[in-house]
């Protein structure tokens, strides 16, 4: 038996998960005023491909076909832009899908996008148009059972290569709150408790940063990398009071990418095509799916 | 006599401000006072911030007492007394709306119309503290600066550790609640300094009235923020805070506590406007609960720039005119003012913009739900927004024709859906309105339709029905649709 291409290629996991989010997001936070939102960023992020398909594409396949194979990326990128950003603005929600997917064609080196889509079209937006923002506390706290159930549970089932990256970012970060809020302010716990189980961050750790394609290769690099991004993330936003400044420091930070891949050579990251289950994982997979999916 | 202290808390944080006001309390010996609703105004734009106070201290005056802890040692001229009355205009013109609409009759053709009425909820507070009396006695508590404003003594202290600043104030007549303890350490490692203020009584004497002015601090600080752990001192209990804040941007949200809209636009029972106030205290408590407490809920948001023409729809109280504004705080309206505060750094070029946006923010908070104090963001939305309900008068009359009959048809289903969003608003048994919808106070005559008859039919047919949670349904089916489509796309 054939294992499915949805336990071979992380992505299908991502976007489950995300519209999992999402749906939270609308039917429990009540945020149905925004579908509209979510609707833009969606048809704006699959029409930018179709054309950047048709313009810059390779050849050497038919261009539906190069499309279609394109179209979980940029699920998981509208998704990124729904979940992340806020802007009252139509023409603002379509300049940061237009610029998300337009980056992965154009900012490129050595066949690999610098940029995370979804956090670059969110930095320009906010920084540039001044009329898009980003809400830290859309998640509330509350809800941190289920992002780390459902996170976990990402983990656990995609093993994606890149894991190291948001332990690294996450645990780093966190150390560095606590031994500020705690060792030196000397807040009580549960102050630093709702600082760490922010869904804005964890969604950042997991879902934003962990972008193979956008890491670097080697994985000492990977985690050196991903912990100075936490480390200067945390001194702008616990002593220069900025909101979202994860996500710009990511951005900031992926062109040196192409430097570290260049100084420690590793294997480059394919979706799909580059996974290897080991014979034991593949059992296990088989099992899992034989009884629960067929 | 022993003296008592307020602490208002104040705003601070690791490095910048604001106050945490609405402090702890601690009552007089009977007890009777209650610390129930804070008000502040915050005006902010770049790193400038001006917070405003109010002081609802009821009372002997030399039993007042706060404390307020601020990011800077403030300067005479960062310190001010304004007008009360701000207060009570701002949340009149902000405050949660019922307006009204009137039902034609479908038989005749006149016209009735008339504009909505608001009605408001009223905001009380009583803050209850004490006196005030210093004793120079300090260890390891400097007396960074004492000014005399207004009415007031003003004292700024900063302090090395939390238990010689615990001793300076008990010592000097304060009694701090014990654990208001576990918030001076911090603060005092943020290096906050102490803002501590009593009543001169010389100088309240001149000003003949009977009331103290809010008390309006200004300083430069890139933390938007406001203190509330201090004032969570007497932790048992919910305290109420009203934020109104000023910027030039847009609407302000809370950055570490999830923002949620009141639910508004909705239609209710005609008899709520004998009871507006009660409807709207039970309309808040259920989605607070709902939306599980640590939440900052928006009740209002506004362009109130002095050209805009329309600074509401419908208007409940007059909107703040240009003069209110400059008072609270919103210095880019007035440059003369703004020479008030003029040692603040002028490090954001001012482009002349003079955009006003309000936002009304509500807090019920308490020690389980708040752990942290109350961080804000400017935001560019622009988009207004009110917490408005909506009440309709019954078209009167004969309604002996196919189109009254009709109507009477549609009245008795519309008014069954208002009784059923009453209770499911309200979190309330719909038998506890029942005193308010008795017929003598329905304006229909036609007994079928009067809410007194539907709110058995209402009961019944709750009885009959039950109900399951639309967002978990929507759930499943969104994830088993996925699931779908990916199996029919060969991708599982």
């Amino acid at each position: 038996m054939q294992l499915p291409a949805l336990f071979k290629d992380a992505r299908y996991f991502q976007i489950i998960f995300q519209s999992v989010f999402l749906c939270y997001g609308l039917f429990f936070l009540h945020w149905d005023n925004e579908a509209w939102l979510y609707v833009a960023y969606f048809i704006t992020s699959l029409i930018t491909q179709f054309i950047c398909e048709l313009v810059f594409g390779k050849k050497e396949a038919g261009v539906w076909q190069r499309y279609k194979k394109g179209i979980p990326s940029v699920l998981i990128s509208s998704f990124g832009l729904s979940l992340l950003l806020k802007t009252n603005f139509l023409w603002v929600a379509v300049l940061a899908a237009v610029i998300s997917i337009l980056s992965k064609y154009i900012i490129r080196i050595k066949g690999k996008h610098i940029f995370n889509p979804s956090a670059l079209g969110i930095t320009v937006v906010v920084l540039v148009t001044g009329s898009a923002w980003i809400s830290p506390g859309q998640w509330g706290s509350g809800v941190v059972i289920l992002f780390g159930v459902l996170s976990l549970g990402f983990i656990v089932t995609t093993r994606v290569q890149k894991l190291d990256v948001s332990l690294a970012f996450l645990g780093t970060f966190a150390a560095l709150l606590f031994a500020r809020q705690i060792i030196y302010l000397g807040w009580p716990m549960d102050h630093f408790i709702q600082s760490v189980s922010t869904g804005s961050l964890l969604l950042f750790s997991f879902f934003m940063i962990t972008d193979p394609r956008t890491t670097p290769n080697h994985s000492m690099a990977r985690i050196v990398w991903s912990a100075a991004i936490a480390a200067v993330a945390f001194y702008l936003s616990a002593f220069k009071f900025m909101n979202g400044a994860p996500i710009f420091i990511l951005v900031l930070a992926q062109p040196l990418v192409p430097v570290l891949d260049w100084l420690f050579k590793a294997r480059k990251f394919e979706w799909s095509s580059s996974k290897k289950y080991t014979p034991q994982e593949e059992r296990f997979l088989r099992t899992v799916y034989s009884r629960f999916v067929m | 006599m022993k003296k008592k202290i307020l602490i208002l808390g104040g705003f601070i944080a690791l490095s910048p401000v604001l106050f945490s006001f609405c402090g702890f309390y601690v009552s007089k010996a009977d007890g009777t006072l209650k610390n129930k609703t804070s008000q502040v105004i915050l005006v902010r734009d770049g790193n400038k911030n001006v917070i405003t106070m109010y002081n609802d201290f009821k009372g002997e005056t030399k039993d007042f007492a706060m404390v307020v802890p601020v990011p800077v040692v403030l300067k005479k001229d960062n310190i001010k007394v304004v007008d009360q009355s701000i207060f009570q205009k701002l949340n009149d013109y902000s405050a949660p709306r019922l307006v009204e609409y009137w039902d034609q009759n479908p038989c005749y053709d006149y016209e009735r119309k008339k504009q909505a009425e608001a009605a408001d909820k009223s905001l009380n507070e009583v803050v209850v503290t004490s006196a005030y009396g210093i004793k120079r006695s300090a260890r390891s508590v400097t007396v960074e600066a004492k000014y005399l404003v207004g009415e007031y003594d003003i004292l700024i202290l900063s302090a090395k550790e939390s238990s010689g600043l615990k001793d300076w104030l008990n010592e000097n007549g304060y009694k701090i609640p014990a654990n208001a303890e576990e918030v001076l350490d911090p603060y005092i490692k943020s290096n906050l300094k102490f803002f501590v203020v009593k009543v001169n009584e010389k100088e309240k004497q001149k000003l003949n009235n009977n009331f103290l002015r809010p008390i309006q601090i200004s300083f430069t600080s890139p933390k938007f923020m406001l203190p509330i752990r201090l004032g969570m001192a007497n932790a048992d209990g919910d305290q109420d805070l009203i934020v109104y804040a000023f910027t030039r941007k847009g609407r302000i949200e809370c950055t570490n506590y999830r923002n949620a809209n009141i639910t508004t636009g909705k239609n209710i029972p005609l008899f709520v406007q004998k009871n507006f106030g009660a409807f709207y205290g039970n309309l808040f408590t259920q989605q607070w609960k709902n939306e599980d407490k640590s939440v900052a809920m928006l009740e209002y948001a506004w362009n109130v720039t002095p050209i805009n023409q329309m600074k509401c729809d419908p208007c409940v109280g007059n909107p703040p005119t240009e003069q209110d504004l400059v008072q609270s705080g919103v210095w880019w309206l007035n440059g003369k003012d703004w020479s008030d505060y003029s040692d603040i750094d002028n490090d954001e070029p001012d482009d002349g913009n003079r955009n006003v946006h309000f936002t009304r923010l509500h807090f019920r908070y308490n020690r389980k739900s708040f752990a942290q104090d109350l961080m804000f963001q400017v935001t560019p939305n622009k988009e207004n927004f009110q917490a408005r309900y909506i009440i309709t008068h019954p078209a009167s009359g004969n309604f002996d024709c196919d189109a009254g009959r009709k109507y009477l048809q549609d009245l008795k289903q519309r008014r069954k859906k208002e009784l059923q969003e009453l209770t499911r608003l309200t979190g309330t048994d719909i038998n506890n309105w029942q005193e308010d919808a008795m017929a003598k106070n329905d304006e229909t005559e036609n007994t079928g339709v009067q809410y007194a008859t539907l709110i058995p039919e209402y009961k019944q047919d709750m009885e009959n029905k039950s109900s399951a949670p639309a967002g978990i349904i929507l759930l499943s089916i969104t994830v088993l649709g996925a699931a779908g489509v990916m199996r029919w796309k060969g991708l599982v």
